[in-house]
């Protein structure tokens, strides 16, 4: 059916791993250095001190990921340490805050999913302005999510799925990582399109979906790749679409959603990198080359697409304009559903 | 027979200078932070995720799994010596371990953990071999209704556990359920209990939360015991278990490794109810009953067994269904994935050498844990000779840190000041925590779980009946609960007539 | 009326109260319906159960004999509770040195009969450059070490 993703990037690793035990090693021997040259290095321009990378969700996860491989290979292309630092809590509004709350130096960024935008919308509470205090430095990576049905389930395409949750109205489940994450909403936006009825039963990750997927409890959901891989490769779930504008690499036999279905459906799990607003001109060009610069080193993609998601890199004013139409974007769906974080 | 092939195999992959190496590095590193309160495997597994993906994916994973199992095993150092509960599955731990370390028998306390341990570790890696996938199909079997009647299960046993009166544990528990609803609801979304502050978004922080209440709040019940504590601390007594003492804890340890490494394989609350209820059942069953809550040997070494059996059956669901039992598992899954890998059932016969490997140096692992910790255990019983009023600022400071580091904010601090108020008032009332913390951990679990199941069913309370798990369960629970409550009956009716 | 068992009777008593903030900031949570229960039902069962249980607590404490509650030492409470509270409002400002010892010597007050005031520092200084070494250089969390110029 497709192609999985294990065979590429054992090359690259092994190519790579003297460097990168001594990048580790210089990265643990670092606060030493850093004490030695601190007074002539604090001559030059930015960046002139390692940066912090926050990682506002707990380790473990594909942004965790995406954020430490970031990390590296901007501290490369940047010519500075970045220490990742996870700084988990409220749906990563905790992170973010601490981030929109720091110096707009460029030596304090977060790493974000679209959670950024979809939490103003969501949450009665957000402490930070999103559009005030806070600027999409360069976005780094496009993801679809893919469409998985339960196995049980006599559905093999989107068509088919419409056509069972038309022929069953309101007998139909659907997981998701909780209200308001990207799973649900893409989902949601899926029932306003065709209009087929499904209840929403929200877990803590996508993961923890599967086994009741698995025992056809749930029938469908919209998951992240990196979520739904294990379970999809030995089709103890079925995956029948992707939801981006163009076929995914790690399911290249898959439709889009926009292909097979609904023109135009398209739900990107983009990351970004975000820095306090009103960064310095200077610091804001440099970070966003730096950036870009690293989204086109091989080892990065080949990192990037063991979890389903290609570099993607925008320069600052493309960055802004996304910010924007991504924020309306997840808006429409959360006003149209009329969905709260409370009920 | 296949499976002494596999572990040939197994064994032919673990006993390599280099995965030796790494496995005793993993022990090592789980051992240090175990012991150390407040940071734990998870942030650990965390910092050396980025080492890891420079490693083959076995030596990875073998490191990686020594820094969780040697984690518990350091967890329970802490527990007898301190009294400060580095997991929650180390907190039925302290109410026996503690009780020994101050009556100078913290040598043997730990002696019986560690013998206790390193049998359920290898008992447990057996069982991996034999009946993994048969396991692995049961966790499969466990829904939403499965997993609340397990959870109520579980919460009864917590009652049964509790020393004093049963009206006040029943209280603590349902206390318990009631701090850990606070934070943000997964069914709807709302935040819960917050009172406003974004620092409790994410609910109470356990770690600051158990800190608080067996760290700080004994503490301060401790200064004022001060004269006879200075010296039962200083009395150390002997740093082995006498015969007689692993004599009698051989069922205690029997016991404790098979029920550990059935729940240990429940994703969810599974290791911490192993433990709990490794306890309650030595409280029932075991002869004579003498004397636990007042620092019986048994009462270290069944849930010491049950621990780390559970630990290591844990891995059972994550390697053969890629189905995460705690959030250590979640990360390994991770590591994994990064690595090509796809933890599920193919898992087992694609990478025969992975799956066998890692199986193989956990028992080495646990070889290295006992000769790593035997001959500490004279070191740490000489922690305890540091005078007390030297060692409890010590102790408040490293509970500081530990609160402080879990999510990097100083709110979960502020927290643990709150809660050490609390749990000194619990101490001077006789309120046990050990079932709060159960409650806590379970309570979230459970409403979660019931309401999904009732949301999956669309309303209707029988699915928790008609799914035989579920009702086995209940049916469980209902029988513990008449254990419980006919000597309660029968003592309150003699209260009542003493007056 | 006399409280018999004073223990039970403040136990109950606590649970109340705690009972009592559940319940009233619980009301404002929806119930929900069977098949799609709401965020309120569960804290509104739990909160009517615990407040049981301290009534039950309570009212029984007239009845039968209890311990008494031993003296509270609230003095060497608050002042570890002052210490913790030092560390937390310091550590994100001044470093983990200076909140590290402000907690240590001020927790180490609690017990003042045999507080010293070298044997603290000295305390304070080692645990600090322990923490240093352990947590920031050999387990690299990210902590900050000295206070932000």
């Amino acid at each position: 059916m497709y192609r999985g993703t294990s065979n590429p990037p054992h090359e690259w690793r092994r190519r790579r791993t003297p460097i990168a035990k001594i990048r580790y090693l210089a990265l643990l021997l670092s606060p030493l250095l850093l004490a030695f040259l601190a007074p002539s290095a604090q001559a030059q321009g930015y960046p002139n001190k390692p940066l912090k990378l926050v990682i506002p969700y707990a380790p473990g996860g594909a942004l965790d990921y995406i954020g430490r491989v970031m990390a590296q290979y901007l501290g490369e292309t940047i010519g500075q340490t970045v220490v990742a630092e996870n700084r988990p809590g409220a749906g990563g509004i905790s992170g973010t805050d601490s981030v929109a709350r720091s110096a707009p130096d460029g030596y304090t960024i977060v790493i974000m999913d679209p959670a950024i935008v979809i939490n103003p919308t969501l949450q009665p509470s957000v402490p930070y302005d999103l559009f005030k205090q806070i600027e999409a430095v360069s976005f780094i990576s496009s993801s679809p999510e893919v469409v998985v049905v339960a196995p049980q389930l006599p559905v093999k395409t989107m068509a088919e799925l419409v056509a069972y949750g038309k022929a069953n109205p309101g007998k139909m489940n659907f997981g998701s990582a909780g209200i308001g994450t990207t799973p649900h909403l893409a989902a949601e936006l899926f029932l306003q399109r065709t209009g087929v009825t499904a209840t929403h039963v929200p877990y803590k990750t996508i993961g923890q979906s599967f086994p009741d997927m698995m025992a056809g409890k749930i029938h469908f959901s919209f998951s992240s790749i990196a979520g739904a891989l294990a379970f999809t490769k030995d089709n103890r779930v079925r995956a029948i679409a992707t939801t981006g504008l163009k076929r995914s690499p790690v399911y290249p036999d898959l439709p889009t959603v926009d292909e097979a279905l609904l023109k135009g459906y398209e739900i990107d799990l983009w990351l970004g990198i975000f820095a306090p607003a009103g960064l310095p001109a200077d610091v804001r060009t440099k970070l966003n080359a730096s950036l870009n610069q690293a989204l086109t080193k091989p080892e990065l993609i080949a990192a990037f697409e063991k979890v389903g998601a290609v570099p993607r890199g925008t320069d600052p004013a493309q960055s802004a304009a996304l910010l924007k139409s991504e924020f309306d974007k997840w808006k429409k769906i959360i006003v149209d559903g009329n969905i709260k974080a409370e009920n | 027979m296949d499976a002494l092939a596999n572990l040939a195999l197994g064994f032919g992959v673990a006993l390599t200078l280099q995965n030796i190496a790494y496995c005793f590095i993993g022990v090592f590193l789980g051992t240090v932070v175990g012991v150390l309160p407040g940071i734990g495997p998870v942030t650990t597994v965390a910092m050396l995720l980025p080492i890891s993906f420079t490693l083959s994916p076995v030596s990875a994973m073998i490191m990686l799994a020594g820094i969780y199992y040697g984690a518990q095993y350091g967890g329970s150092t802490t527990a007898i010596l301190v009294n400060i509960p580095g997991e929650a599955s180390s907190v039925v731990t302290t109410i026996d371990g503690h009780q020994m370390a101050r009556q100078g028998r913290a040598g043997p306390a730990l002696g019986i953990a560690a013998i206790g341990s390193f049998f359920a570790g290898c008992a447990a890696t057996l069982l991996i071999c034999v009946a993994a996938p048969p396991l692995a199909a049961i966790a499969l079997e466990f829904g939403p209704a499965e997993y609340f009647s397990l959870m109520v299960c579980g919460l009864i046993a917590a009652v049964v556990l509790a020393r004093g009166s049963v009206v006040k544990a029943i209280g603590m528990v349902v206390l318990g359920l009631l701090l850990g609803l606070a934070g943000t609801d997964v069914n709807s979304g709302i935040r819960r209990f917050t009172f406003g502050y974004t620092g409790l978004a994410d609910g109470i922080e356990f770690v600051a939360l158990s800190m608080a209440i067996y760290g700080i709040g004994e503490i301060v019940y401790n200064l004022e015991q001060k004269a006879a504590q200075a010296d039962v601390m200083s009395r150390i007594g002997r740093v082995w278990p006498a015969w007689e003492d692993i004599r009698i804890c051989i069922p205690s340890i029997l016991r404790g490794t098979v029920l550990g490494s059935l729940l240990g394989v429940l994703p969810g609350g599974g290791a911490l109810l192993a433990a709990f209820g490794a306890y309650t059942l030595e409280k029932k069953v075991a002869k004579p009953p003498r004397n636990f809550g007042n620092g019986d040997i048994r009462g270290v070494a069944a849930p010491e067994s049950a621990n780390n059996a559970g630990a290591q059956t844990s891995f059972i669901p994550m390697l053969t269904l890629g189905i995460p039992s705690n959030p250590t598992m979640a990360m390994m899954i991770g590591a994994l994935m990064i690595h090509g890998i796809s933890p599920g059932p193919r898992v087992m016969t694609e990478r025969p050498e992975l799956f066998w490997g890692l199986v193989a140096s956990m028992w080495v692992g646990n070889l290295m844990l006992v000769i790593l910790n035997l001959p500490l255990v004279g070191m740490w019983v000489k922690l305890l000779r540091i005078p007390y009023r030297m060692l409890f600022p010590a102790i408040i400071g490293f509970c500081c840190v530990g609160a402080f580091t879990v999510n990097s904010n100083m709110f979960d601090v502020l927290v643990m000041a709150f809660f050490a108020v609390f749990g000194y008032l619990c101490l001077k009332l006789e309120c046990e925590p050990a079932p709060l913390i159960l409650g806590f951990v379970l309570g979230p679990l459970m409403e979660e779980n019931m309401r999904r199941a009732l949301l999956i069913s669309r309303g209707d309370p029988r699915v928790f009946v008609e799914e035989p798990i579920s009702l086995a369960f209940l049916i469980a629970a209902v029988g513990l609960l008449l254990v419980v409550a006919a000597p309660a009956i029968r003592m309150k009716r003699e209260e009542v007539l003493k007056e | 009326m006399t409280i018999r068992a004073p223990k039970d009777f403040w136990s109950g008593l606590m649970f109340l109260a705690f009972a009592a903030v559940a319940l009233l900031s619980a009301r404002g949570y929806s119930l929900g319906s069977a098949g799609k229960m709401g965020p309120g039902y569960f804290p509104l069962l739990l909160g009517l159960v615990l407040a049981l249980i301290g009534a039950i607590l309570v009212a029984r404490s007239f009845v039968i004999q209890g311990e008494r509650v031993g003296r509270l030492s609230v003095l060497p409470l608050m002042v570890v509770v002052l210490g913790v509270c030092l560390f937390a409002f310091s550590i994100e400002t001044l470093g983990l040195v200076v909140a590290l010892v402000a907690v240590t010597v001020v927790s180490a007050l609690a017990s003042w009969k045999d507080f010293r005031l070298r044997e603290a520092a000295l305390l304070a200084a080692a645990l600090a450059a322990f923490a240093v070494g352990v947590f920031v250089y050999g387990l690299r969390l990210p902590l900050p070490v000295w206070p932000a110029l």
